[in-house]
């Protein structure tokens, strides 16, 4: 970001420009009570998007148009430069990357804070528990909430010879939420390019590749022991049943977050896009904190006026999902495993016909994300200001 | 009475390309000369070779196939160094070509009151344009001639790579960019020679441009960063097109197409025909480079060499073979180079892991035959804990006490 002294000589993009309208527009409609605060936090929010560029790659800062000459029309026959541009023409994607970048530099200055901070992690399984030991696995988000909903009622997964619940999805949610959960790990994988690495590669990620997953531990406890999991809706009641535990009542959450939230396709988009701009402004362990802050922030703070909805395994890959799917079926239906639902669940359907999220619904989670953060950074700094 | 001189000011020689212009060979040049340059009061701070790389891609917050996770802060760390230097420093990468308004300012402002002097190393657009194509097939991309041709003649340059393009080979831009804020008489642009120029015209125009003496350093009369021709172009965007959907990773991409193929062993194939431009591109090039000499003739820029070079030599007009139709033949040739690479390459990896097999069995040998009887019943209890409940129960009871006896340790 540029000292204030600077950023008054350096000509304003296009693009910068319309992001600071789009800000404007999304906080005329959440406009609290406090209308001359939000007048400040809006201003010094401005000036952070205008004193910086978009990151990475993308379109060079385009002047604004302007009658008469451009830039080296006085000269040469040539024009110079990047051509001028209209802001209500700059396209969602440049809008997008200006975004990303103020978004980024906006979870900096915040650092990471709140319950989301701190690695949620697990509590240490009872050495004397009436539970049988069992391990959860499969599908990277399902599991994710299934192991963070039962550790809070004391419920934590280990011990020896453990009972084995192997939960899958169509294989189309499952790579889906193998995306979702890398991207919360740091990854910066588009959708598109992700399914096409494993489908170049043909193999599946360790999450999603229940074959692989059940011969490992069939080795350890035997088929008999292996649990497959594919009915439709949430496997919390079938899992309590299995352990003998009472089905979840549905009010004693702890708070804490699972290892992988259940994001939209657009809120996994934004973060792989901030995950790129955090790659290279700080290291990897502040990253992850700053991550974690961002998840929370989409996940928690922002209302869902867009429900999840899973994207599409695009067209020219989904061939390889199909006879992926089929070999699974077979290798699972083969394996001597205790099957619970209907194995042909596990074929992807392709009701998706999305293979990107939607740029608006982005770039208006963005708008959205960097008003609040904005806000809570000055009131940070208010208080800083009062306790000295 | 004269005043006696006061110390030299801190002053900072600035490169920031364009590339294919020589600069990779000027940066290892001052990388390998650093004490040289030192003992001149010159400082070139970089403890790497590619430390100006990873300082320009931290301002620009550039990803960059992963390597940008080793960029954090290196912009501040390099301008601290400008900062504590008492003479002349050298920066110089040609991606800073690139940077917008807000980071060129950010750059100058980082050097504090050292006097900044630009330097901007350029050549005919006509040669430069198959080269950035073919640096596109080095990186991955599958884009077809044709495709990127059209895309950097469009007038509104919409697509990422146009932007690129324009952002790192547009000239007059980037000097109006870098060098707004700073006196004309600082700013310098070299020329790259025509072709047929002598082998070392190039350097000594860099040199004069970093103030240095061009005989104080021996540059490696066959460095060249070396180009390929049109059918191990075709070839190379053709493997792109295999090995793209996660079949390598960047770094065995970096190491085995990028280095291994495209530089060393497809440049070498030097008879094959050469990369040009089809003629009506050849010609719009051309008046571009004209509009480009006539904007920079109107400033008082320092022009080391002559604003001619920027323009294309009416005889060295070739056949242009298009590389999105190669002959097949040809193609072939190079497929079959590209195989007995791979095999020599795939030999000599195999070997060296026979020999570091044989090296780790005969430390493990050594390390079992050092450990006691004590250790090796621990071994037998724990793989008991596996299949013996009581066992396991055991061990996970002493695993706790021992964890809390290390914790308070």
């Amino acid at each position: 970001m540029l000292p204030q002294d600077r950023l008054d000589e350096v000509p304003v993009g296009a693009a910068e420009c319309e992001f600071v309208r789009r800000l404007a527009v999304s906080a005329r409609d959440h406009a609290d009570d406090d209308a001359d605060r939000s007048a400040e936090e809006f201003a010094s929010l401005a000036d952070l998007v205008l004193s910086r560029s978009g990151p990475g790659r993308g379109r060079p800062a385009q002047p604004l148009p302007w009658p008469g000459p451009v830039d080296g029309s006085a000269v040469s026959s040539v024009p110079t430069g990047p051509p001028a541009l209209d802001p209500a023409d700059v396209p969602d994607a440049e809008l997008i990357r200006v975004g990303c970048g103020v978004l980024a530099e906006l979870l900096i200055a915040s650092g990471p804070r709140g319950p989301a901070a701190g690695s949620p992690a697990m509590p240490r399984r009872p050495l004397l528990t009436r539970v049988p030991a069992f391990r959860i696995e499969g599908a990277a988000v399902t599991t994710a909430r299934l192991r963070r909903r039962l550790a809070d009622r004391g419920v934590v997964e280990g011990g020896l010879s453990p009972l084995v619940l192997l939960v899958g999805h169509g294989l189309d949610a499952m790579l889906a939420q193998a995306w979702s959960a890398r991207v919360q790990r740091g990854s910066q994988a588009r959708w598109p390019g992700f399914v096409a690495r494993w489908s170049g590669r043909d193999r599946l990620p360790s999450s999603a590749d229940l074959p692989r997953i059940a011969k490992r531990w069939t080795e350890r406890v035997g088929a008999g022991n292996v649990h497959l999991m594919v009915r439709a809706g949430p496997p919390a009641g079938e899992v309590a049943g299995l352990l003998g535990i009472a089905p979840e009542s549905g009010g004693a959450w702890s708070g804490l977050a699972p290892a992988y939230r259940d994001l939209s396709p657009a809120e996994v988009d934004v973060v792989r896009r901030v995950n790129a701009v955090l790659a290279v402004r700080t290291g990897p362990e502040h990253a992850a904190g700053l991550r974690r802050t961002l998840v929370a922030e989409l996940a928690d703070l922002l209302p869902r006026r867009h429900p999840p909805q899973a994207l599409g395994v695009p067209p020219r890959l989904q061939p390889w999902a199909r006879a992926r799917a089929l070999r699974m079926v077979e290798q699972l239906g083969s394996g001597g495993y205790v099957v619970h639902g209907d194995l042909e669940r596990i074929m992807p359907r392709f009701e998706q016909p999305e293979t990107r999220p939607p740029g608006s619904t982005v770039l208006r989670l963005l708008t959205l994300a960097c008003l609040d953060l904005a806000g809570r950074n000055e009131q940070t700094l208010e208080g800083e200001e009062q306790r000295r | 009475m004269s005043e006696p001189a006061g110390p030299a000011p801190r002053r900072v020689l600035l490169h920031v390309g364009v590339p294919k212009t020589g600069t990779s060979f000027v940066q290892d040049l001052l990388f390998a000369n650093r004490d040289v340059l030192a003992a001149q009061g010159i400082s070139y701070p970089a403890d790497r070779f590619d430390a100006h790389f990873l300082a320009a891609l931290d301002l620009m917050e550039l990803p960059w196939g992963g390597l940008e996770t080793q960029a954090v802060g290196a912009w501040e760390r390099l301008a601290e160094q400008v900062r504590a230097w008492p003479g002349t420093t050298i920066v110089s990468h040609e991606i800073l070509a690139r940077a917008s308004r807000p980071q060129v300012a950010r750059a100058l402002a980082s050097f504090g009151d050292a006097e900044v002097h630009l330097v901007v190393s350029a050549r005919d657009l006509v040669r430069q344009i198959p080269a950035e194509w073919q640096e596109n097939v080095k990186h991955r991309r599958t884009v077809s001639y044709r495709a990127f041709l059209d895309q950097i003649t469009d007038p509104e340059r919409r697509s990422e790579l146009a932007s690129w393009f324009w952002a790192v080979q547009e000239v007059p831009d980037i000097l109006a960019r870098w060098g707004e804020s700073l006196p004309a008489g600082h700013v310098h642009v070299v020329t790259v020679p025509k072709p047929g120029a002598p082998r070392d015209l190039l350097w000594r125009r860099f040199a004069a441009a970093l103030e240095l003496d061009p005989d104080d350093f021996r540059p490696d009369p066959d460095h060249a960063n070396p180009s390929m021709g049109v059918p191990e172009t075709a070839l190379v965007r053709r493997i792109n097109a295999r090995v793209n959907d996660g079949v390598l990773a960047n770094a065995d991409y970096r190491r085995f197409v990028r280095e291994l193929l495209a530089h060393r062993t497809m440049a070498s194939r030097t008879d094959s025909p050469r990369l040009g431009l089809p003629p009506e591109v050849r010609a719009w090039a051309a008046e571009v480079s004209r509009s480009w000499v006539e904007t920079l003739g109107a400033t008082d820029y320092q022009v080391v060499g002559s604003l001619d070079d920027l323009l294309p030599d009416p005889g060295d007009q070739q056949t242009f073979d298009d590389p999105d139709l190669p002959d097949e033949s040809q193609v072939h040739d190079a497929a079959l180079a590209a195989v007995v690479a791979l095999l020599e390459e795939a030999t000599r990896l195999a070997h060296s892991e026979e020999q570091a097999r044989a090296e780790r069995q005969a430390a493990y040998a050594e390390l079992e035959a050092s450990r006691g009887p004590w250790f090796r019943t621990k071994r037998r209890l724990v793989a008991a804990a596996e299949r013996n409940p009581v066992a396991g129960f055991g061990l996970a009871a002493y695993r706790r006490v021992r964890g809390r006896s290390s914790r308070s340790a």
